[in-house]
């Protein structure tokens, strides 16, 4: 670990990295705008240039050069002296900012980076208070580069990182820096818009209010907004994320940098996979089939209405003795339908859809084993998209489209006894093997084909626990609201095995249970579900729920 | 003194160009003898003559060499014929009338570095001479100085012509190299340097057409020939360009160390100012040195200097060391533009800024927004609407584009700084007439109709005082009228 010396006080740094990142690792404020840890240096913004103490050619002592050096692009290196706090320095800042602001239209009050734009904090920090140019302002144009992005070009400052992160991370290239001077742009070729599936990063990368998110214009200002730390559920990588959201919902998805994951960067699937979570039509209320149709229910009555059944169900299932299918033939009230068809006892099944965490699907695994010890346990619907993309970074976007298949793989595996996978469940569902089923399902996506519908249509007692209305309503004879993710809190197992925790960062929709809150009552526990507890007494049977990976901060002042 | 033209020994031998005439007068045997040499020895030799290159910074070009790696495989070799500084067309002589002098220096610089490929980066609007380097390379290739074993030495040298598409910026030498990649003129950062990382990732030596030319005549002529040439520091023959109204405009060859009086009133160069008139202004080595100032007293013959008195700079020598006495940034590429005295200077503010402004390659911000902004100012003083605190500003913004080494990546805001800064100091007075002659009130004026946004500023009112020089405070005489 090198030692350098900054502005007279020694600070330890990681070896290799330019003094300006020690700096920010620091915590010291040292503006930048080129500068990225996640792409090349280009050392063209100017503005990080500090002073370095280098042998005085004359005397050979060490002496403050009279150069001034961009610390992007110094690689530290032990014993290295520069300094920040210093005229030079300072003066070249001033100097810089008041360029910047010369042909900045100076339009915060409609910019949508206004409040985390580094050109305010900057100006704020070292430049000067009003512009000297008098002259009419160069006026660029804004410009609609590719589907869900805008640029302004006139609140561009030309840092060139959209330009590296396309040709460096995505290698797709779209956008260029086009003409020379004063009158450079950002453009794309005419007829290749900016549509790479990362494309989302240009506009977090973008220091100031130039390039724009089409879903986020004029929506909010980012003042308002809170930031929950999240797992997208996009994909099984488990990219981390921040969610911004306020009383009024989710406003965007950012990233959140996650060293072992996906960096500084997340996949356009992850950055727009919140659309689901405010669709009009989720489900909102639990309900429960009383003739033919499905009636609203009230979630206190839940709890006795589903213990019975199963429990009915399990007991007859039990090899205790010929009495079970007696007492069945007493059926709850609720199983009106298809008891007359039933093919023999079925037993029963719990569908752990790859979308619980991993708290809500040991609770549900529990409660079906505790309620009967041979309930079949499967692994839900893996919804699969096309192949792995993996970028020429090693940025990749799986083709598992769900969070948490490799977690609920886990618990299954450890709790043994009888498992099937869903493909299985659903040929043993048409054959008649089960007489209840409780069905996850929680996907953004409609997830229900005709197959499977008809196949879980065969199970006389389905409870179907999902977000929206699907073929399944007609099926079911409980349907249970499902709360979004950003509406939970818990841990996702990633496809390699790193295990993420969440928070919850909006409350339940209105007449929505939170999946876990929900679990937890139907086994009797009292109070309120707490991720953290469940995922100790998990660490207790299954060590690889002992410990969870959170990903390190960035320094404060870095962006 | 009696000097031979050697580097335009062929300006107007009909025919100059072939291999035939170059041959009958003695071609291509300095590249026999360096290939009968060791590489090592030929570097010696020329940090011994100390060729200085001619491209305006004036590095020694053997010491060049030497920063090559020792363990290297590959070596390219650069020759920057990208000769885009303004006034500057010597090198445009040189392969008009002499291509295969520059190709006989290619291949001895080759042999020296141990290249085994070299590039002729050549400006875009080199139409003509593309042409001519281009047959005369031919030309050697058939007769066996480029190719495969050449001279029977076992050595083998690939040249390519490569041509630029006008961009001022292509002349630095890392800007070169991005766009001989093909990729945007855009310099790059250092280091590395280009000796250690430059064309393909690979050593790299980038050197001037004319540095390259006399390389030849270094060893036909011999080590005591040229340093018998020039000044202290300065050694060897350099082709001076004069241009603007001189009697006769043209590039012209001489020791280092020639004046600029002389090169403006000799009568072997410039042969005085059209119509008797007076210099204004020089800028003696290219735009980007800086102007001297001739509207002065002469200083007298006999070597008297009375303090008291402004003396003009025009006797200021042309070598690598004297220039800086005057307040320029160095020799440059010796090409002088003469400024006449009935020109405004205002109008000389206005195209260099303009030049610079168009050829600001867009990575720095010091550079992109200061050559633009300072063009804008340059421009409204020209349109009669300046102020006198916009000298002040015009002063600043040169200072912290160039002025402190390391602000940009490249030497073009040092060099479009210059200039500006040099007229600006040296002329201030002139430029202060101009203004005190305006009509009263045009710059708020013309501010208010170009720009009301900028005047009605609230915040300009009751602003603080406007200090000496320029600072960031509001410049009172924006303020509206009260």
């Amino acid at each position: 670990m090198p030692k350098i010396i900054i502005d007279g006080h020694t600070i330890e740094c990681r070896s290799g990295i330019p003094v300006l990142q020690a700096a920010l690792e620091a915590g010291l404020a040292v503006p930048h705008y080129c500068y990225h840890p996640g792409l090349s240096v280009v050392a063209s913004c100017r503005l990080c240039l500090m002073e370095m103490k280098m042998p005085n050619p004359k005397t050979g002592q060490m002496d403050w050069a009279p150069k001034l050096f961009p610390s992007c692009q110094t690689p530290v290196r032990d014993g290295l002296e520069v300094r920040f706090r210093s005229d030079p320095v300072r003066e070249n800042q001033q100097h810089v900012m008041e360029y910047y602001l010369l042909n900045h239209p100076l339009d915060c009050p409609v910019c949508d980076k206004a409040g985390e734009c580094y050109l305010q904090d900057y100006t704020e920090a070292n430049g000067p208070a009003t512009s000297r140019m008098v002259e009419d302002k160069t006026k660029n144009p804004k410009k609609d580069i590719g589907p869900h992005t805008l640029l302004y070009q006139d609140r561009c400052v030309l840092c060139s990182r959209c330009v590296r992160f396309c040709d460096e991370i995505a290698g797709t290239g779209e956008l260029a820096v086009v003409g020379r001077g004063s009158r450079c742009e950002i453009d794309v070729l005419p007829g290749q818009p900016l549509e790479n599936p990362l494309q989302g990063n240009v506009v977090d990368l973008c220091p100031v209010g130039a390039l724009l998110d089409k879903g986020f214009l004029f929506k909010q200002r980012v003042w308002l907004l809170r930031s929950a730390r999240s797992v997208s559920p996009a994909d099984s990588r488990g990219q981390t994320i921040w969610i911004d959201y306020n009383e009024a919902g989710i406003h965007r998805i950012r990233p959140r940098y996650n060293e072992k994951i996906n960096e500084w960067w997340i996949s356009d699937e992850a950055r727009f996979g919140w659309k689901h979570v405010h669709r009009p039509d989720r489900l909102r209320q639990p309900r429960i089939r009383q003739g033919v149709a499905l009636q609203p229910a009230r979630w206190e009555e839940l709890p006795g209405l589903l213990r019975a059944p199963f429990a009915g169900v399990a007991a007859c299932a039990s090899p205790a003795g010929p009495g079970g299918g007696a007492r069945l033939a007493q059926p709850p009230s609720l199983l009106g339908r298809g008891q007359g068809e039933g093919q023999g006892i079925g037993p029963l099944a719990a569908v752990l859809s790859p979308m619980l965490t991993c708290e809500e699907a040991w609770l549900l695994a529990k409660l079906a084993r505790s309620l009967a010890p041979q309930a079949t346990l499967v692994l839900g619907h893996v919804p699969v998209s096309g192949h792995d993309q993996t970028y020429p970074n090693g940025f990749t976007i799986k083709a598992e489209k769900c969070p948490n298949r490799r977690g609920v793989e886990t618990i299954l595996q450890h709790l043994g006894g009888p498992t099937a996978s869903f493909q299985e469940f659903l040929a043993q569902a048409v054959e008649g093997r089960f007489r209840a089923a409780y069905v996850t399902g929680g996907y953004p996506d409609a997830w229900v084909t005709d197959p499977v519908a008809a196949a879980l249509a065969r199970i006389p007692f389905l409870v179907v626990h999902d977000l929206f209305p699907s073929a399944l309503d007609g099926a079911a004879a409980v349907q249970i609201p499902g709360a979004a993710w950003t509406e939970r809190e818990g841990t996702f197992m990633n496809c390699d095995g790193l295990l993420q925790p969440f928070e919850r960062a909006l409350p339940p929709l209105e007449g929505v249970k939170a999946d876990g809150q929900f679990f937890y009552e139907l086994l009797g526990q009292p109070g309120l579900f707490r991720a953290q507890t469940v995922r100790e007494t998990m660490a207790a049977e299954l060590p690889q729920f002992s410990e969870v990976f959170i990903p390190r901060d960035l320094p404060k002042r870095a962006h | 003194m009696t000097f031979g033209r050697v580097l335009m020994r062929h300006v107007g031998v009909p025919n100059s160009t072939s291999l035939a005439v170059y041959k009958a007068d003695g071609g291509y045997a300095g590249a026999a003898r360096a290939l009968q040499m060791t590489p090592d020895d030929l570097v010696e030799l020329v940090k011994k003559a100390n060729l200085r290159g001619r491209g305006g910074a004036g590095f020694p070009a053997g010491v060049k060499w030497t920063f090559l790696p020792k363990d290297r495989t590959v070596t390219y070799l650069c020759v920057n014929a990208d000769e885009s500084e303004p006034p500057t067309f010597c090198n445009r002589v040189l392969i008009d009338s002499d291509p295969h002098l520059l190709l006989e220096g290619v291949l001895i610089a080759a042999y020296a570095t141990r290249t085994t490929v070299a590039y002729i980066y050549m400006r875009g609007e080199f139409c003509e001479q593309f042409h001519i380097l281009q047959r005369a390379l031919d030309e050697a290739y058939a007769a066996g100085y480029f190719g495969h074993n050449i001279l029977g030495t076992g050595h083998n040298l690939e040249c390519y012509i490569h041509r630029g598409a006008g961009a001022y910026v292509c002349g630095e030498e890392t800007g070169l190299i991005e766009s001989l990649e093909g990729k945007r003129g855009w310099p790059r950062i250092k280091p590395p340097f280009p000796a250690v990382e430059g064309l393909f990732r690979k050593p790299t030596v980038v050197n001037n057409v004319e540095t390259l030319a006399c390389l030849p005549h270094i060893l036909t002529r011999g080590l005591d020939w040229w340093l018998s040439i020039g000044t202290a520091n300065s050694k060897g023959p350099k082709m001076y360009c004069i241009s603007g109204p001189v009697n006769r405009p043209g590039c012209y060859e001489a020791p280092l160390g020639l004046t600029c009086r002389e090169l403006i009133y000799g009568a072997d160069f410039g042969g005085g100012m059209r119509d008797g008139k007076q210099v204004k202004a020089v800028f003696p080595g290219g735009l980007s040195m800086g102007a001297l100032r001739g509207d002065l007293f002469p200083k007298p013959p006999d070597g008297k200097v009375d303090p008291k008195q402004d003396y003009d700079e025009l006797d200021c020598a042309l070598d690598f060391d004297d220039v800086r006495k005057y307040d320029l940034l160095g020799l440059g590429t010796a090409a002088a533009v003469v400024v006449p005295e009935d020109a405004d200077i205002r109008d000389v503010l206005l195209n260099v800024t303009r030049f610079y402004a168009q050829e600001s390659c867009g990575q720095c911000t010091q550079c992109r927004e200061g050559t633009a902004w300072m063009y804008k100012i340059a421009q409204r003083i020209r349109a009669g609407a300046g102020r006198r605190v916009d000298l002040d500003i015009i002063e600043e913004t040169s200072r912290n584009m160039g002025m402190i080494p390391g602000l940009s990546i490249c030497g073009l805001p040092d060099g479009a700084a210059w200039p500006i800064r040099t007229l600006i100091q040296k002329f201030r007075r002139e430029f202060e007439q101009r203004i005190a002659a305006q009509e009263p009130g045009a710059a708020q004026s013309l501010i208010r109709r170009t720009n009301a946004a900028a005047y009605e500023l609230p915040v300009l009112h009751g602003r603080a005082v406007q200090p000496a020089g320029g600072t960031f405070a509001t410049p009172l005489d924006v303020a509206p009228p009260r």
